[in-house]
């Protein structure tokens, strides 16, 4: 009875978050004509062209490369410079700590279209419009708040007489980060991780102004600009949505078997 | 001696991600705060200081007012719901089962599509004539056509996109709890309820409170989900701050005005963010 | 202390990221000897790109030592506008032609973006175009942009079901009413007028229209008269069209041309404003409403005469462009009959210049054009 409820309850769940992109799926094989009308519920005959068109005009792989390459730096640079600054925050003897994590915040607390202009005026003079690299410093920067803190918090929940034993045991301070601490803390770190990776993924606003070909476009500004004047291609951009979401999807269900359910089951018992 | 050090030590961790934050976003900071004590209005020339005008327009201005509840209600209503739903899924998947790694897999799909698309996605599916939700209720409902139903349903977009974000940190939050500590209350004779609320709860709080600042100060400066979903409308009722700053900014290039609403956005949360600290600090204990 | 000292590192890293070479803004125009790249900026264009392309090669061969480099932006009107302002606000040299919606332009003249471009057309040539356009790309008698091609708000009808009803295009609002009315009646799951109502520039495009249907205005000797009784007497009846009259269904406060155009082409209208866009999609290859869709003037309040949002967009060249020279070359160019013509014919982009109203291979291909004129 009891493992009854439990299926019951999850299959809710996974309706509830799988439900609208299902959707998206079904709208994807549907013919021009189908997308605003119902019923048919089913895509009735189903067609591949949206997925056909998606690749044949638009340089979508170039495009999801990028947005690859931009997220996983972005994810590598906040992570680690946010995991060195919330280990010294946790565990070493810092001045005025809750300044300095305000301070972190308040760099979050603006609206991001008001900061977008000043900003690209200093991607402007760095030289580095249209390329990658404005991106993944603004993600780094934009995530750094919420890695920061998250991670504070992971780190401060480890016992002191831990991180005590490792320096008494001759660690320095590096060495019992990166022997104890960050072991320790996997599932903050991976949770994070994957949160960073995401935003720095579907990230618009700043994308669409720091970027201008191919060169560094990333995926929202890529659909956005399939062809069509006020015309929104509803098809492709459902069949497209699919396309970029199924390898993030993959990639998280990847790192969760591999990454976590091994690091925690040795961290959890030592 | 290693006091000093240590300090030392110290600052060099903390050194990398303060240079970043102050490259980065200190001078975009600045620039805001002052052009808000800016006249700026470019199709007429004009670029001047005048102090505090512009906040003291504020004052009087009744769609800021507007968007201000508006948001206030947003923020509210959407992060509550979030966090429900976030600790409730949470608590489902802390425990041993088969395809578990799929169903945290699954939980992440929301937060995985652009938000762009997803506003998309939820107009369409909140259509009244050819959308999913109607098709399925089986009666019509013009859910963004009426002020309060518009504002509600673009909650329930944020909501159904940012569950996994609460439910991802709870769930890292929930994994570091020790499982012995179950253990030993359990045989002690506590319940399930009571477990949650003598071990699960206190433990979790802290994560809980990191997860709802960050929320909080998300959802207070909501701009393009509900600006692609319903442009602010109808009759401003789902118009945000955020929606309004911008509106002001790019499509009337009122520079001066539209900072110092954005400047407001700053210190709503800053004040929010004050007042919510000691809670930190009380639970660190 | 701990602010100050973040304080400081900021600034230098500021000042750090300053003094880098800059080749973001140099990188891409190769010096003028070795020609020239012009980058060509624009909201995506409607339909098959390759004829478009084709154009611009067609301009480089006849100017060797000029390349264009074409790049373009979201379809959102909104998102382009913004990317212009953050950028030319910022004095960027990342762009030197680029496309303006129609109300941007008087905006970005007084910005002091735009170059002059009054030698490119002489008085008389002014006259070629639209006055509507033409005016609305002149400051003070200087002309700061060329109107490349226009765009409309028109009313598309079901040509096959006024005539199985026997009725023509309706030129009253009220005779529309009493069509879309009788027809709806014995056509169930019909309906009657569609625009487009949610809360962004094209419900302003739509207002307008029947405000100045009524001989309304907003302005008028400089004075606000958005509360005039005409104003009062044709937002009431558009109201109505939902409240009243029952011919258009509520969900149009939050359809933009999209879900219209959907509805329209999957056959549920009888009338629906839009622009001339659409017309293209209707006639596509397995549309469900080729060769039933008609387009006309928007109706008029009896009494009054019909108009139009006259949208579309201009070329400009940005007023940091380093190549004037050449980019004032391409837009004699792109603005030009024969280039009008050939985009005309090819992506439907409606010509700026009234006289290729009248060329009957334009007008043959593209029928409804003279419902522009």
């Amino acid at each position: 009875m009891k493992r009854l409820v439990f299926a019951a309850l999850l299959m809710l769940v996974s309706l509830y978050c799988l439900g609208p992109f299902l959707w998206q799926g079904l709208t994807s094989l549907k013919t021009a004509a189908d997308l605003t009308r119902l019923p048919p519920l089913l895509p009735h005959p189903p067609t591949l062209e949206h997925y056909r068109s998606i690749f044949a005009g638009h340089p979508l792989l170039r495009i999801i490369a990028n947005s690859f390459i931009v997220a996983t730096a972005s994810t590598v640079l906040a992570l680690s410079i946010g995991s060195l600054a919330a280990f010294a925050l946790a565990k070493l003897p810092v001045p005025g700590k809750g300044a300095v994590l305000l301070l972190v915040l308040s760099t979050s607390m603006f609206p991001p279209i008001a900061t977008v202009s000043p900003l690209y005026l200093l991607i402007r003079a760095a030289g580095l419009r249209d390329s990658p690299v404005s991106l993944i410093l603004t993600y780094t920067s934009f995530t750094l708040p919420l890695t920061l803190w998250v991670l504070t918090h992971f780190f401060r929940n480890i016992p002191d007489e831990l991180y005590r034993a490792a320096r008494i045991d001759g660690c320095t301070p590096w060495q019992s980060f990166t022997r104890i601490m960050l072991p320790l803390a996997a599932p903050g770190i991976f949770a994070t991780a994957i949160l960073v990776f995401i935003f720095s993924w579907n990230e618009f606003l700043f994308a669409l102004t720091f970027t201008s070909t191919t060169a560094s476009r990333t995926i929202p500004v890529g659909i956005a600009l399939f062809p069509g004047l006020h015309e929104i291609p509803w098809g492709e951009i459902a069949a497209a949505s699919v396309v970029v979401t199924l390898p993030l999807l993959f990639l998280v269900f990847f790192f969760q078997r591999r990454i976590i359910e091994g690091l925690t089951a040795g961290a959890v018992k030592g | 001696m290693t006091h000093r050090k240590g300090k030392e030590g110290a600052f060099l961790f903390l050194a990398p991600a303060l240079l970043i934050l102050a490259g980065i976003t200190l001078y975009p900071l600045l620039h805001v705060f002052r052009l808000s004590l800016h006249r700026r209005l470019l199709i007429f020339d004009i670029s001047r200081f005048v102090g505090p005008e512009n906040y003291l327009y504020l004052l009087g201005d009744t769609r800021f007012r507007n968007a201000l509840g508006n948001t206030i209600y947003f923020t509210v209503l959407s992060v509550l719901l979030e966090l429900l739903f976030g600790l409730a899924i949470a608590l489902l998947l802390n425990r041993h089962f088969r395809g578990k790694g799929l169903m945290r897999t699954i939980i992440l799909i929301p937060w995985a599509i652009p938000t762009v698309v997803s506003a998309r996605m939820w107009e369409w599916l909140y259509n009244p004539d050819f959308g999913l939700l109607n098709h399925l209720l089986g009666f019509r409902i013009n859910w963004l056509g009426s002020p309060f139903l518009a504002l509600n349903a673009a909650v329930a977009m944020d909501v159904w996109k940012t569950t996994p974000f609460v439910a991802l940190l709870l769930t890292a939050g929930l994994q570091t709890i020790p499982r012995d500590l179950y253990g030993a209350a359990r045989i002690d004779g506590a319940g399930p309820w009571t477990l949650f609320r003598k071990i699960t709860l206190p433990l979790l709080m802290p994560v809980i409170l990191v997860v709802l600042l960050f929320r909080t100060l998300d959802a207070f400066r909501v701009f393009d989900a509900v600006y692609v979903l319903t442009g602010g409308g109808p009759a401003n009722s789902t118009e945000t701050l955020s929606i309004y700053a911008y509106k002001i900014l790019f499509q009337t290039l009122q520079f001066g005005y539209g900072s110092a609403i954005s400047v407001m956005v700053f210190l709503c949360v800053g004040l929010f963010t004050l007042l919510f600290i000691p809670l930190l600090r009380r639970r660190k204990v | 202390m701990k602010g100050k000292g973040l304080f400081t590192s900021g600034l230098f890293l500021f000042f750090c990221l300053l003094s880098l070479p800059v080749p973001g803004c140099t990188g891409k125009s190769a010096p003028p000897d070795e020609g020239v790249t012009l980058v060509f900026k624009h909201g995506k264009i409607a339909g098959d790109p390759l004829p478009f392309r084709q154009v611009l090669q067609r301009f480089e061969a006849q100017n060797p030592g000029i390349r264009i480099q074409d790049e373009s932006l979201p379809s959102s009107t909104d998102e382009q506008h913004q990317f212009y302002v953050i950028n030319l606000e910022g004095g960027t040299t990342g762009f030197d032609v680029f496309a303006m919606d129609v109300i941007w332009v008087p905006e970005f003249i007084r910005a002091g973006w735009l170059l002059d471009l009054s030698r490119l057309l002489s008085k008389s040539e002014r006259e070629e175009f639209f006055p509507g356009p033409m005016k609305a790309v002149t400051f003070r008698d200087r002309i700061y942009a060329v109107p490349w091609y226009i765009d409309a708000g028109v009313l598309y009808y079901r040509k096959d079901l006024l005539a199985k009803y026997k009725f023509s295009p309706p030129a009253t609002w009220p005779e529309l009413v009493r069509i879309a009315r009788t027809v709806a009646r014995k056509e169930p799951g019909l309906y009657g007028y569609l625009w487009q109502g949610k809360q962004y520039e094209g419900l302003i495009c739509d207002v307008l229209e029947v405000l100045w249907s009524n001989g309304g205005n907003v302005l008028k000797d400089g004075r606000v008269v958005i509360n005039s009784p005409e104003n009062i007497e044709a937002l009431t009846f558009m109201r109505g069209l939902i409240t009243q009259e029952g011919v258009t269904p509520d969900f149009v406060t939050t359809a933009t041309e999209e879900p219209t155009r959907h509805l329209f082409g999957g056959g549920r209208a009888l009338f629906m404003r839009n622009w001339p866009y659409a017309w293209n999609l209707f006639q596509r290859e397995g549309s469900k409403v080729k060769g039933k869709v008609g387009v006309a003037p928007l109706p008029a309040f009896p009494g009054h005469a019909s108009a139009s949002t006259l949208g579309g967009w201009q070329l400009g060249i940005n007023r940091f462009s380093r190549h004037p020279e050449a980019a004032a070359r391409f837009i004699r160019y792109m603005t030009s009959p024969e280039t009008q013509k050939l985009l005309s014919l090819t992506i439907g982009y409606k010509p700026t210049r009234k006289a290729l109203y009248k060329d009957p291979e334009l007008v043959a291909s593209q029928p409804f054009t003279a419902a522009l004129y």
